[in-house]
């Protein structure tokens, strides 16, 4: 009983460490522009499924991997440039839908390029899977971990050591008066985008070997990394890793206790508890003072 | 009661009115301000001098009249264009960036000036130390935080560099703000009531640091209600009462002429 918790939690780690890399992505364009970004998940897609048509087709695995996440990137951008940008006037809720139609645009356009068949790609490196505590990691895990740390490192570096990311923060903390020193909102915000978008896509890329690539995958991933986001609170990009992990480690346990028609289900009961009884979320910050 | 001849007029306000609706807030008012003083702006409260504030730095359009700069017309700039051509102000209620230290406050604004509207890939500033970045970039990254500990200091809230902006006072806040608008080297510096709120000692810094902008160059335009320090730090005054000027001369001038005591200062100048 307590070893196949244990496998769990370890396959729920796994699952969390992708969520936190697109709740990542919900983070970055929450707080650079104060949209939610619906169609985060479908960056997820693209950057997955590129590299699995690629890799089929012939190229390296780990060239195709980066090609997947630079196209991702270039998606991220027309996003914002094509439908964000030139609605930037609109309310609120007229951009959230705008990122639900981007969201189905971008889903039925992998439908007609690559159609309903899965895609497999080969895991980045062969090998055993590595034990753990009596528990199992797939080789691919050290990638996906891997890559975890690598993006929130280089977040937090961005953020708290550079002089563009202080100028992104003092953005998020008072965009007109920001402004009036020169910081371009606009140019952030169009970065915002192509960095979440470029991060969902890696999170794509390295968890195709595990799930393989489907055109509709974006949907999941895309409602799993909101929840993640939440969770951890949606200002926070620790809060992101953080709600990542709680919520691929729950899904697991309660898949595996009870049934996997649960894991989604749990995942959401979560939600629902933190709303109520946290609504800023495990890390976000209560309230911002005016 | 414009420019004086021979000196050199940096901000020029010609004119203007705002009316909202029915109420006349600025009616007709015309003066100039010029590098290197101190320019008071009087007035009791619903005077027009925030309005007017709002209008030189682009918040709002003035009904009739127009602001200009070295020649340079701002009015029907927007309030970012405004600001890049060189006019900074304050605010009643400080205005701060939280989540900010207070010297990365600094830090952001003299950055935002040194790299423009561009952004080109910032420099990594605690990472250069360990070997990564040009000797020059290293260079400029030094010379950006000493600069910025410089502004801290003239302010007099060196000692609070590295504290977060929302762990500040309400007096802290305001010196914090004034050394954020001077790390800009505004050419215009608007400064709405800075010695509201404060204790003895921040108003003898803020004063210290308008002194300091005026040798610097700066025109600047203070508006405040403690007529005594606003009298005894401004080169020259203009008194504004229901919106229109009744007054414009030397602080003693000023604070003699009896139309401006019996609208305005009374007994406060006694």
């Amino acid at each position: 009983m307590m070893a196949s918790l244990w496998q769990y939690v370890l396959s729920g780690v796994v699952d969390g460490a992708i969520f936190a890399l697109v709740a990542a992505g919900f983070v970055l364009i929450y707080q650079v522009t104060g949209l939610i970004n619906f169609a985060q998940g479908e960056f997820a897609m693209i950057g997955a499924m590129t590299a699995a048509a690629l890799a089929t087709a012939g190229m390296p695995t780990l060239a195709a991997a980066g090609i997947a996440v630079l196209a991702a990137a270039v998606v991220g951008a027309l996003c914002y440039l094509l439908a964000i940008r030139p609605a930037r006037k609109s309310t609120g809720v007229t951009l959230i839908f705008i990122t639900l139609g981007l969201d189905v645009a971008l889903r039925g356009l992998a439908l007609f390029v690559w159609g309903t068949n899965p895609l497999s790609l080969n895991a980045f490196s062969s090998g055993n899977a590595i034990a753990l505590f009596g528990g199992a990691l797939p080789p691919q895990a050290m990638w996906v971990l891997g890559s975890d740390v690598i993006v929130f490192a280089a977040l937090y570096v961005f953020f708290r050591h550079t002089y563009a990311g202080t100028a992104v923060r003092a953005a998020v903390a008072n965009p007109p008066i920001a402004s009036t020193f020169g910081i371009p909102l606009r140019t952030f915000a169009f970065w915002s985008f192509v960095v979440a978008a470029a991060i969902g896509g890696l999170g794509g890329v390295m968890i195709a070997p595990i799930t393989s690539a489907t055109y509709d995958m974006g949907l999941t991933l895309g409602l799993a990394g909101f929840v993640a986001a939440v969770l951890g609170g949606l200002d926070s990009l620790p809060g992101a890793l953080v709600g990542g992990f709680v919520l691929g480690i729950v899904e697991h346990v309660a898949g595996g206790l009870w049934s996997t028609g649960w894991e989604q289900g749990v995942g959401f009961l979560i939600l629902v508890l933190v709303l109520v009884l946290r609504p800023q979320g495990l890390l976000g910050r209560a309230t911002r003072r005016a | 009661m414009t420019a004086i001849p021979g000196a050199t007029a940096t901000l020029e306000v010609r004119s203007v009115t705002m009316r909202f609706g029915g109420v006349l807030a600025v009616d007709d008012v015309s003066f100039s301000a010029r590098t290197g003083e101190v320019l008071g702006v009087m007035g009791p409260n619903g005077a027009g001098k925030t309005t007017l504030f709002n209008v030189i730095s682009g918040v709002q359009r003035p009904t009739s009249g127009d602001v200009s700069l070295r020649g340079m017309r701002l009015t029907g700039r927007s309030v970012e264009d405004v600001a890049s051509c060189g006019v900074t102000r304050t605010f009643q209620t400080p205005v701060m960036f939280w989540g900010l230290t207070v010297r990365e406050s600094v830090e952001v604004a003299l950055a935002a000036r040194e790299f423009g509207g561009t952004y080109p890939p910032a420099p990594l500033r605690e990472l250069a130390p360990c070997g990564l970045g040009s000797p020059g970039r290293r260079h400029a990254q030094a010379a950006l935080r000493e600069r910025a500990d410089v502004l801290l200091a003239g302010a007099g809230i060196a000692a609070m560099a590295d504290r977060a902006t929302e762990s500040l006072a309400f007096g802290e806040e305001r010196l914090l703000e004034l050394a954020r608008a001077l790390a800009v080297e505004p050419t215009v510096l608007l400064l709405d009531e800075p010695l509201s709120g404060l204790n003895p000692d921040e108003v003898d810094a803020v004063i210290a640091s308008i002194r300091a902008a005026r040798t610097g160059g700066v025109a600047v335009l203070l508006v405040e209600h403690a007529v005594g320090e606003l009298l005894s730090v401004a080169d020259r005054v203009v008194v504004l009462d229901h919106g229109r000027m009744i007054a414009e001369g030397s602080p003693a001038q000023v604070a003699a002429d009896p139309v401006v005591i019996d609208a305005y200062i009374g007994d406060e100048l006694e």
